[in-house]
């Protein structure tokens, strides 16, 4: 069996019945992530001793009939904000901290490792996720992140290489991290599938901090249903998070055919998208009235993107100040990140508070929208992946219009985003569903029914 | 967006990072910290034009500690 490409469930399945060995596994997804990692810019560190000895691990447990679930003996890459023991650099994609190490590992690592999950690699990421003000792909000390689908297209970031090793096959699944972006971009971008948790659903212990109210954890896989089975093994309370809340989640993954879904649309939530992410969701709204109803929705006049962007900036400059004050960040790759965050010490902290005393409307707002629905629906990203020498944004003034970015990180909402086709380039779009705060499995089931009627998901870039 | 900004209170806030950092910062990165603190302000304008009761508090994310809880 050719493991490469294969959902979670059927790999997990194989190798309960004994027929894929854990070692043989992650022999072979260490084997592509050296000769392929590099393609892409995609790894930072191939972690094969540990990846040896954990896959020794599972294999002994397997034998003596000690199965530990879906994840046990199956590897995966962790996006290279996460702590891990044992020597294994943690250097936040930032060529400053390329040496740093901890000598404990992040929650998240520590769960995966008691599903029995196999660590093969710390995937490359923009550096500090971005947190900087990056405008350019080339923003990290390993280079810039490639998509899969094309040599001069951007992986979309800052989980760039959380994304670009699943899309090219180099790890089952990968864990990444979203302040506003980070998760779904490099899922639009490299055609994979990406699961922002609602935030507080997955503990933060030993993840890099960019901003504290608004950073999460998530996974990047191939299909909606490996994100259920990766979320479900590492939700939880955390006593080291004060914010990962004591809700308890179990991936629901009963089946969804002939299930009703209510879909809305923000009216004109796609106007200032790119014209091929126009054209693409405009067919993604035909296919999803098979799966239920597709309303237009509205939302009440609030300044979302500028409540999430001050929010952002200001949390993220006090998160560095360190290294912004000695002008450490003079050392960052991307020429940009040299010196932009010395504007944000101009952010008043009233208006930082201001932020987050509106908040809660907003959050109120997104609730009220939600609560007659399942899901809000729009392109996973307004734009498809840009060439690696082309600025995406301005220095200061953020992407294109991206409401639905700054609704749902703001409320700290659920979203998934799913390959949704082609561009005539080649270039993958992508969809999201957006649920209520809590309502995982809703979006989970959305994205599964999607998944169960197309065939977006099922195509790979041809990679050898 | 659509916010009115203060050319002289911008002019102000640039001096600050001028001040703070200006050793290290050339002309044309101080043209770009110029944009972005232009944009910090249309950003603080737009948060400024909602109204806010005195009730309106932000979600709390602090709590009291005792370490034997």
């Amino acid at each position: 069996m050719n493991p490469v490409f294969r959902p979670l469930r059927e790999l997990g399945e194989a190798v309960r019945a004994g027929r894929l060995s854990p070692v043989t596994l992650a022999e072979t997804f260490l084997e592509r992530l050296e000769k392929l990692g590099p393609r892409y810019n995609a790894v930072v560190t191939v972690t094969r001793e540990r990846a040896l000895a954990e896959a020794r691990r599972a294999e002994a447990e397997i034998a003596a009939g000690r199965w530990r679930g879906p994840l046990h003996g199956i590897p995966y890459g962790a996006k290279d904000l996460l702590a891990t023991a044992g020597g294994i650099p943690t250097t936040w994609g930032a060529a400053p901290l390329r040496a740093q190490q901890f000598d404990f590992d992040a929650t998240v690592i520590r769960r995966l490792e008691q599903a029995g999950a196999v660590l093969v690699a710390k995937l490359a990421m923009v550096e500090l996720a971005g947190g900087m003000g990056y405008c350019q792909p080339n923003a990290s000390f390993t280079g810039p992140g490639i998509s899969p689908w094309g040599p001069d297209a951007w992986s979309g970031g800052s989980s760039s290489g959380s994304g670009s090793a699943v899309a090219a096959g180099l790890v089952p699944f990968a864990i990444g991290s979203e302040t506003w972006g980070s998760i779904l971009s490099p899922a639009a971008n490299c055609g994979v599938t990406g699961l922002r948790p609602t935030y507080g659903r997955v503990s933060r212990h030993g993840a890099m901090a960019l901003c504290w109210t608004l950073d999460k954890l998530g996974p990047l896989a191939l299909t909606a249903d490996d994100c259920g089975l990766v979320l479900d093994a590492i939700a939880g309370p955390d006593p080291r998070d004060a914010t990962a809340v004591d809700r308890p989640f179990a991936y629901d993954d009963a089946a969804v055919a002939g299930r009703r879904f209510r879909f809305g649309v923000i009216r004109d939530v796609a106007a200032t998208a790119e014209p091929a992410v126009r054209e693409a969701f405009a067919r993604s709204l035909d296919v999803l009235a098979k799966l239920g109803t597709v309303e237009d929705v509205t939302l009440a006049d609030l300044p979302y993107e500028a409540v999430t962007r001050l929010i952002l900036m200001a949390e993220a400059a006090s998160a560095f100040e360190d290294m912004i004050e000695s002008g450490a960040i003079a050392g960052l790759t991307a020429p940009e990140d040299h010196f932009t965050a010395y504007a944000r010490d101009t952010i008043l902290a009233k208006d930082y508070i201001r932020a987050q005393r509106l908040r809660p409307r907003v959050a109120r707002e997104a609730d009220r929208v939600l609560s007659g629905l399942d899901a809000l629906v729009a392109p996973g990203r307004p734009a498809v992946a840009s060439p690696l020498d082309r600025e995406f944004r301005s220095v200061a003034r953020g992407n294109i219009a991206d409401v639905m970015g700054a609704i749902g990180n703001a409320a700290g909402l659920p979203a998934i985003a799913v390959p949704n086709g082609f561009t005539e380039a080649g270039l993958p779009t992508s969809l999201q569903f957006l649920g209520r705060a809590w309502e995982e499995n809703t979006v989970l089931a959305a994205a599964r029914a999607w998944q169960s009627i197309t065939e977006h998901h099922l195509q790979h870039p041809n990679v050898h | 967006m659509s916010a009115a900004r203060d050319p002289g209170e911008v002019d102000l806030l640039l001096a600050l990072v001028r001040h703070r950092y200006g050793e290290r910062l050339t002309t044309g990165q101080l043209e770009a910290l110029r944009r972005g603190i232009e944009a910090i302000a249309e950003h603080a304008a737009a948060l400024r034009a909602v109204p806010l009761g005195n009730a309106d508090e932000p979600l709390p994310p602090f709590t009291a500690f005792r370490a034997d809880e």
